[in-house]
Parts: structure tokens; sequence; C-alpha cells
């Protein structure tokens, strides 16, 4: 290590199995929902229809990486709150502190780092904002997709049982209304949030590889080792 | 905005979409010891007309078998247990006691028209000739004076016990005053409110009349709307598609007779015996959809071989119906079985969201950002581009001013 550098533990081994569950669910959630919209590569038609399966191959797919998504999301929601390690919800209260914090972040990306008047060994609020959106982008696709989802289950049943589809009616049939009051809006809304967040995905990993060569303090390293390293702070 | 949240709290309030097909043994015999005392009170009643169903079904050339047959298929479509197969047949002839008012309002008489129009007389028309159709201005003899004259008789006679049929969006908008009925020049909104008051039940029937189909389509000139937007304080039910499919008028008339009830509801105000399951879950061709074989392109192989519709625009996916099931003349055939795609034509703003003939990745959908005609992907990936556009100047922004630094520094 570097004299005047200390190594700073900023995820925990929770934290980064959660980061790449996502990240490979995402791709895995990307691939495959764009081919349930518009199936883009064809099938051998002289195999039995027994044989190909794809359409249902993608979908259990797309499903699979889905609920790893959502059940990722209520850790994420609980870790948010009651994380032992570091509680996020705490940067994103509107406080002089934060607010300030979020500002001068935002004028060191925009002044490409000719300015860096914040702490940048802990999470930022800028960052934590960032993140919350995203967040808040995957928590309005685990309920257009889930309602999306449950209408093949219109007979109450499902393998686990009559509980599962009523609990999806009763917590995401507000999202017709709320999208425009049709299946079809759900549906496009669903499709447009995609695209919202592999925008997201492109800026977080340009910003992360950005931040490792301009700060200097090994930021890509947080998401595989768990930790950066930080200039030892002169007061 | 305040529509959206009305909506919203209806379906938190509502009962989930569940079909319950199996309600126990209990339920289902309270339920036919209540169908048996309406009945009996029903046949109580004078009848409306004189036509007496058994020698209507001899004069058409059906036999009592060709009937019972029907009357199964029938119990069957209305979720009922077999014991109650006896009940419905006899609800079937006692249907000259139950008056019916139909009015035709801002529409192209295409449900009228699939009542009437097939290739014989078949036992749903049998039955729906037995009602006593005491209104119905594209059918009846009279006109003008005359035929109001009978509407006022009708909702007189049968104050608070007719079934009030609509067939038709309503205009209540700019148009509102362009529609009127009748030599008192009364507007399609008042006359259907009057009507309305004094009925049992309201039936919307067809697309325009439930959600207010293709003239309700964008820019809506005439502000047209269902039934459910207009009439209050009376049970609405809705039979949606474009035209509504005859079985399901049937089914809602038998229900009612059967019962004095309207059938169980889902959010929509939809029968669910009729509209509680996707076409998509029964169609013929769901299993080329499950191997990922789809028609490319009209007439292709695929087609030739029945694959399954969906790249060319099929909504099954997202519409509820039975037509998949019942189908249309009689079960002859349905849209999907004819060879093209489902158009979503029981769905609310079928013909603005549903009705574009293409999957929704190569459909031009209104995007998010407004007016602007867009698909949903192009408008993404412009985001993307313009995200990745915004990095780029940014990355190369980052390096010229590091280069500086460093010249400066060093």
């Amino acid at each position: 290590m570097k004299s005047g550098r200390k190594q700073v533990k900023r995820m925990t081994g929770a934290m980064r199995i959660i980061h790449w569950a996502n990240a490979i669910s995402m791709v895995a959630a990307v691939i495959t929902g764009l081919y349930i919209g518009h199936p883009y590569y064809q099938t051998l038609i002289a195999d039995g229809a027994v044989d190909k399966y794809v359409m249902a191959w993608n979908r259990w797919g797309h499903f699979i990486v889905a609920i790893i998504f959502d059940v990722t999301s209520i850790v994420v929601a609980y870790l948010y709150f009651f994380s032992r390690f570091e509680k996020p919800y705490k940067k994103l209260i509107p406080n002089g502190k934060n607010v300030t914090e979020f500002g001068e972040v935002l004028l060191n990306l925009v002044t490409l780092n000719r300015r860096k008047k914040f702490d940048s060994t802990h999470s930022d609020s800028f960052n934590t904002v960032y993140f919350a959106i995203f967040h808040l982008l995957l928590v309005w696709m685990l309920f257009t997709g889930l309602q999306l989802y449950v209408h093949g289950l219109e007979s109450g049943e499902s393998s686990i049982g009559a509980w599962w589809p009523a609990m999806l009616h009763l917590v995401t049939d507000w999202t017709i209304p709320i999208t425009g009051g049709s299946l079809m809006d759900v549906r496009i809304s669903h499709h447009v949030t995609m695209w919202l967040i592999v925008t997201w995905v492109a800026f977080h990993i340009y910003y992360q590889i950005w931040r490792t060569i301009f700060w200097k303090e090994g930021d890509i390293a947080i998401v595989f080792g768990g930790s950066k390293f930080a200039k030892e702070q002169e007061s | 905005m305040a529509e959206r949240i009305d909506g919203v709290r209806k379906l938190f309030t509502s009962k989930s979409a569940r079909v319950d097909t199996n309600r126990g043994d209990l339920y289902y015999q309270q339920l036919f010891d209540t169908c048996r005392a309406r009945l009996d009170a029903l046949r109580e009643q004078p009848a409306v007309n004189r036509l007496d169903f058994d020698s209507l079904l001899t004069d058409e050339g059906q036999d009592r078998r060709e009937f019972m047959k029907w009357v199964s298929a029938v119990t069957a479509m209305l979720m009922l247990p077999p014991m109650f197969t006896p009940l419905v047949a006899e609800a079937a002839e006692l249907m000259n006691r139950l008056p019916v008012v139909w009015l035709e309002l801002q529409d192209c008489a295409g449900n009228s028209e699939a009542l009437l129009r097939s290739d014989g007389p078949k036992i749903d028309e049998i039955v729906l000739d037995i009602i006593s159709l005491e209104f119905h201005e594209s059918l009846m003899a009279p006109s003008g004076h005359q035929a109001e004259k009978q509407l006022e008789d009708a909702m007189e006679h049968f104050k608070g016990n007719y079934l009030l049929f609509v067939e038709g969006s309503i205009p209540v908008g700019a148009g509102r005053d362009w529609c009127t009925i009748g030599a008192s020049g009364e507007t399609f909104l008042d006359h259907l409110n009057r009507v309305a008051e004094n009925a049992a039940a309201v039936v919307a029937v067809g697309a325009c009349a439930t959600f207010g189909g293709i003239p309700a389509a964008a820019p809506n000139p005439t502000g047209a709307v269902g039934v459910m937007d207009v009439v209050k304080g009376k049970p609405v039910i809705n039979i949606p598609a474009c035209p509504a499919n005859p079985a399901n008028m049937v089914g809602v008339v038998l229900h009612y007779a059967l019962t004095g009830q309207v059938p169980e509801l889902d959010s929509l105000l939809r029968p669910k015996f009729a509209f509680g399951y996707r076409i998509h879950d029964n169609c013929e061709r769901r299993a080329h959809f499950d191997a990922g074989e789809y028609v490319e392109e009209w007439g292709d192989e695929g087609a030739k071989n029945n694959f399954c519709l969906y790249k060319m625009g099929c909504k099954g996916p997202m519409t509820f119906n039975n037509c998949s099931i019942v189908r249309y003349n009689e079960g002859v055939n349905w849209p999907i079985g004819v060879g093209r795609g489902c158009i979503g034509c029981s769905e609310p703003d079928f013909w603005d969201k549903y009705a574009y003939e293409r999957p929704m990745a190569n459909a031009n959908i209104k995007a998010p950002t407004g007016g602007v005609e867009k698909t949903v992907d192009q408008f993404g990936l412009g985001l993307l581009t313009a995200a990745g556009i915004g990095i780029g100047i940014h990355a190369v922004a980052s390096a010229v001013a590091g280069k500086r630094e460093e010249g400066g520094e060093g």
C-alpha cells in the first residue's frame, strides 16, 4: 500500500453478492425481455414444438431472474434502514449537509474534478440519491412485471397455492390505472423503464470508472474486494 | 387524474380478479334454492308476449335433444355445476316474461347485426327472439312518434323490471348536441339517462357502449364515453368486444332470469364467466407461442402451419375474453382461427392501445415524452444514445482536463 493512504471498507460481502446478482440478472432480464417483447431470433421450423420451447425458455429465464431481483430488492429495502454497516437513508434526508454534499459532488463531476470539497471516503449523497433512483426503477419493474405475470394465473391457482395470485392482484393491480387504464399501458411502461435502467447502468459504469481514474482512490475495487483506498486526511 | 385516482380506489376495494369455479356444495345448494324460488316467481308472472318457447323450437326445426345439448353447454359456460341444467332449461322457457329495451346510440349497429345475421336459426337466437324486445329502433316497425310512444308505454308498463341493452357510445363532449333521437331532439345522453332510470339493470354491449370503442378513439371528436361513465345508481354489466359475442349476451340474460341478479363482475364490470380468462391461455396456437414458432409474414410457411400470430401483432396475451372457447357464429370460427391476430377489442381503449397490427416493438405508440409518435424502443435507444453522447463529451473533457493538469504540474 502506498504511504499516506488508508484502506476503507465500503461494501460488505452481502452487498457485493447483491450487486453482482443484480448485474447478472439485469443482463439476463434485458436479453430475455427483448425476446419476449419481440422474438428476434427464429427457431428451426422442422423441429417438433416440444423440442424447442424457445419462448417458454425465455420466459422461464426472465421470470427466474425477475424473482431473484425481487428478493434482492426486499433485502436492499431492509438494509436501507437497518444495515449495521451503513444506513443509506441517512444520506437521502434533504437536510443542509446532504444537499450541500450532493451539490459539491455534482460540481466535482461537471468541473472535471477541479473542485473537490467533500469527503470521498464514504458513500456520498449524490451516489446515494443516484442509487435510490435505480432502486425505485427496479421497484416499478417489480410491480409492473408481476402485474403482467399474474394474468397467466387467472384461474386463481398456482403451483404454490391460491394466495400467490391473490396477493399479486392485491399488490399490483393499481399499476393499471396509474399507467393509463389498460394492460397495454403497463406493458409499455415496463418496456420503457427497461430503457431507463439501461441508460442508468451506462452512466453508472462510466461514473465509477471516472471516479477511479480521477480520484485515484481505487473506487472500482469496492465492488470486487469491498474496500477502496482513501488519502489520509490532513486534519 | 381524478378518474385514475378513482380507478385505483376501485381496484383496491374490488374483489380479486380470481375466477372461482368451485365454491363448494353448500354455496351451490343455496344458489339452487334461490334460483328455484326465482323461477317459480317468474312462472307466476304473466307472459309479456304470446310466444311459446317449445313451439318456437319446433317451428325452427330444433328438437328437444338439440335444445338440451345447448343447455348443458350454457350451464358450463356460466360456470355452474351440472345440477343447474334443468333450471337453465326452465329459464330459457320463461324468457317471454323478461322485457328488454334496446337502445342504439353512437355505433355501427354491429352488435345488432351479430345477433341477427347468421346462417340459420340457432337456439341462441330463438332465446333472444322470445325475450320480449319492447323497443329496438333498428328492428321495430313503428317510427317517429309511434316509436316514441312504444318506448313510453314499455317504460311505464315494465317500470323497474326491464333489462336495458345499450349499443353504442354516448357523446358527452363537443358532440353532445349533434346526436339526437326522435322528434323532440333529445340528446343521446338525456335519452339514455331517462330510459336507464326505470331499468332493473343496464347491459352495455359491444366495445362502444362499454369503453367508448372506436368513437372514443383519439382524438375522440364527439367526446364519446361508455355507459358506465354515464349511468349512475344502476347495476351496469359490460359485454365488450367488437361485436359483443351473442353467446355472452344470452349468458347474461339467462343468468338474470335464473337468479334475478347480475353475474359476478370483474373490476371493469365484465362478467367473469366470459372475461375471466385471457384468450392466450386457451388459444389453439399457444403451443407454437411457447415453442417460439411465429408467423413472420402473411402467407409464409409458418402461416400455412398455423404458427403463433404474436409477431403479426396478436394481442391475445393482454386480452380477456372467451372467444377462444365459445368462438363466433355458433362456434364456427374466430379471428385467430382464420389466421389473423387478436386486436384486443374487449379491452378498454382498444383502438388506440391494442389495434395496431404489429407487435409492440414494431408499433407506433405515443412515447412518454409527449405528442411525438415514436416506438418505445426508438425512444429508449435515443435516450441511451443521448446518455452515451453525454458520457463521451464528459470523458473527452475529463481527459483533456487531466492532460492539462499533468502538464501544469509537470
